[in-house]
């Protein structure tokens, strides 16, 4: 899977796209990714006019899920007479499922956005490559074929992409943004009709074959360094409650300390919000300023939503999330029946 | 004073002598990342680092820390005080700019109606022994805060990395006596001190990133309700990386854990953040700072406006944390080039 050659290309027909979007009018205003100010990030930009387009850039270090930015809608996106702006989002496969779910919750019409589908292989995992490179400042990221190159003062080093990418990203399977089928004019770009995803859920295999006392060692051992700076929450598309449980103060709901009760409760809690509704993104755990990894708690979700419900989070804005909906056949043998 | 040698194979000796003495602390990785802890062997300390994650501040005003504990005994509340707090501290292989971070930490805790026994306590109680930077990142910029890479004027003793060795300075009068009792340690030579002068000059030359803050703080103080407060905030996305691992913020919350089972409770205090919903939330319901815009704003004013006005200084020592762990990018030195960039338009507009 070569890097750069592919990016550059995406990046050219994804700036075309989005110039032609502006000039138009069928979009007032794009949010995409711009070029970091770090070797290992990138940015999001919203743009309105035609001559910024070239800023917009595509390459495997735009994690963000930009979706975020429409619920709540910032304040760019409104105008004080037209109301809510008709939106670009520059889309990679997560964020298209994040918008279609949030639409499927109703937190945003969609026809007031445009997917700008874009075929993403995968995003690197930055902390890991981090923490690698250990106690040496990283100056210069570049990609050569299979290769992350990673420069900086005395010191070259090389990673393989495909194994230095996201661990979510690996085994993704809803790489471009999923077409939605009653209004496919709303994507523009390159989505893709998805039915019959096989996902064998293979990268947990090893974890869930753990004991549960080594799951539970493994588990807190992550979370032990949370500072609980809820970066993890505040990048998740699917976090958008007024005010979070862990912020509830009329009363105090849960314990607000470091220590790892408190910490644990809030990241348990957390997860369990997010069944059926993670469109496996990955945004918490890169945002993580202490490079924690929830990945393999978000994996276990999507695995027994996909079991018990047969859902996948993200593709169809009209199917309801099985967690807010009811139905007949719903396996229910934790109930306690009299039969 | 006598600068001494220490041998870098010698930190061993110096810890186990030291923490008989000293809770020691220093820098050792903690799940990838160097933390400040208490270390319980030598061989955890890891003295060729970047820079902490989360600074040293962690160990005088830790992120939750217990002000007091109770219990019932019948109706009465028997308070327990900390006894911990005559502990000696030792805070080894601090930068410069965490070093410099403590004075800012006292001129908070210890000014105004109130003292902060706790912090001022372990404050006294503490030594710092600072190490120099040889080589800053890009994102640091302790020169343009008034700090420099081998400032020594915050640490007790103050160590220079010269490759094998670490030349070992005096600074304070505590710092004095802890050197005194290092007997074994040699006398530096005069090409010792000249290499450690070489390497504070070549550090100091490599800076890229440099700020001119007395001109930051003016366009701030004349422009709290400027539109570019919207263009910063915007792709801000509310968590408290920044302020969290921040050596200088020390906004804390208050809270009361009741432990009814146990008959017991504790009073603790834990970090609070300027970009939580909670800040500043007042009981009405009313918030001042009710969005992401007003609560960007308060961190840089907090920390280049309020500051210089309240204490006579930055409230900003240049470590550049905030830089990096930003997970959208958006940087101080973004930040502050917008903030710049308004006062170089209102001087286009004059000319023009």
């Amino acid at each position: 899977m070569g890097l750069e050659t592919e990016n550059k290309d995406i990046e050219t027909n994804l700036i075309e796209i989005a110039r032609g979007l502006l000039k138009d009018k069928k979009v007032d205003v794009i949010i995409g990714y711009k070029k970091g100010t770090l070797p290992l990030l990138s940015q999001p930009i919203i743009i309105d006019s035609e001559e910024e387009v070239d800023k917009l850039i595509w390459n495997n270090l735009c994690y963000v899920n930009l979706a975020k930015y429409l619920v709540p809608r910032v304040p760019r996106f409104v105008d004080s007479e037209k109301g809510n702006l008709k939106v670009g989002v520059v889309s990679k496969g997560c964020v298209g499922r994040a918008l279609i779910h949030l639409a499927s919750e109703n937190k945003i019409n969609l026809d007031e956005i445009t997917i700008i589908g874009i075929p993403c292989n995968g995003v690197v995992n930055r902390q890991r490559i981090e923490m690698e490179i250990g106690e040496k400042e990283i100056l210069e990221v570049s990609v050569s074929g299979d290769n992350i190159i990673v420069k900086g003062k005395n010191f070259e080093k090389e990673f393989l992409f495909d194994e230095y990418m996201n661990d979510l990203c690996k085994g993704c399977k809803i790489r471009k943004p999923p077409l939605i089928s009653k209004a496919p004019d709303l994507c523009v770009g390159e989505c893709e009709e998805y039915s019959n995803i096989v996902d064998d859920f293979s990268d947990i295999a090893e974890f869930e074959a753990l004991t549960p006392e080594e799951k539970w060692n493994q588990i807190t051992e992550e979370l032990s360094v949370c500072t609980r700076c809820y970066a993890c929450r505040e990048a998740c598309p699917m976090c958008y409650c007024n005010l979070c449980f862990v912020d509830q103060n009329k009363p105090v709901w849960f314990g607000k300390t470091t220590d790892l009760p408190d910490v644990f409760v809030y990241h348990l809690i957390r997860a369990m919000h997010m069944a059926g509704r993670c469109v496996a993104c990955g945004a918490c755990s890169l945002v993580c300023p202490m490079g924690i990894d929830l990945n393999k708690i978000n994996r276990k979700l999507e695995k027994i939503v996909k079991e018990r419900f047969d859902f996948i989070s993200g593709l169809d804005p009209d199917v309801l999330p099985p967690m807010v909906d009811f139905k007949m056949d719903d396996a229910q043998e934790f109930m306690l029946e009299e039969d | 004073m006598v600068e001494k040698i220490l041998k870098k194979d010698d930190i061993g000796k110096l810890y186990s002598e030291l923490e008989k003495e000293y809770k020691f602390y220093a820098p050792t990785k903690v799940k990838g990342n160097i933390a400040f802890k208490h270390i319980l062997n030598a061989e955890e300390i890891e003295l060729d680092y970047l820079n902490s994650k989360v600074p040293p501040k962690d160990v005088l005003f830790p992120q939750k820390e217990t002000i007091f504990e109770y219990r019932y005994e019948g109706k009465e509340v028997i308070i327990e005080e900390r006894k911990d707090l005559e502990d000696k501290l030792l805070i080894f292989g601090v930068r410069p700019c965490d070093a410099y971070s403590f004075k800012l930490l006292e001129d908070f805790f210890a000014s105004g109606d109130f003292q902060d026994d706790i912090f001022l306590k372990k404050r006294e109680n503490a030594t710092i022994i600072g190490i120099g930077c040889n080589s800053p990142r890009q994102s640091c910029f302790c020169t343009s805060v008034g700090g420099h890479p081998f400032q020594k004027e915050s640490t007790d003793v103050f160590l220079s990395d010269l490759g094998d060795t670490y030349l070992v300075e005096a600074i304070s009068e505590k710092g004095k006596e802890l050197v005194k009792k290092l007997s074994w340690l040699a006398d530096a030579k005069k090409a010792d001190m000249e290499k450690s002068k070489e390497l504070a000059k070549l550090a100091e030359d490599s800076f890229t990133t440099k700020f001119n803050f007395d001109l930051v703080t003016k366009v701030l103080d004349e422009n709290f309700e400027h539109p570019v407060w919207q263009e910063i905030s915007e792709s801000c996305i509310g968590c408290s990386s920044c302020t969290f691992l921040c050596p200088t913020c020390t906004c804390f919350d208050v809270i009361d854990e009741n432990d009814e089972y146990n008959n017991r409770g504790r009073r603790i205090r834990i970090w609070d953040t300027c970009q939580s919903c909670l800040y500043t939330l007042e009981t009405s319901g009313h918030n001042p700072r009710p969005a992401k815009i007003q609560r960007c704003r308060n961190r840089i004013m907090h920390k280049f406006s309020y500051y210089p006005s309240n204490y006579d200084c930055l409230g900003c020592v240049g470590c550049g944390r905030c830089i990096t762990a930003c997970p959208v990018n958006n940087e101080l030195r973004l930040i502050i080039d917008k903030i710049l960039e308004i006062q170089e338009k209102s001087g286009e507009k004059v000319s023009a």
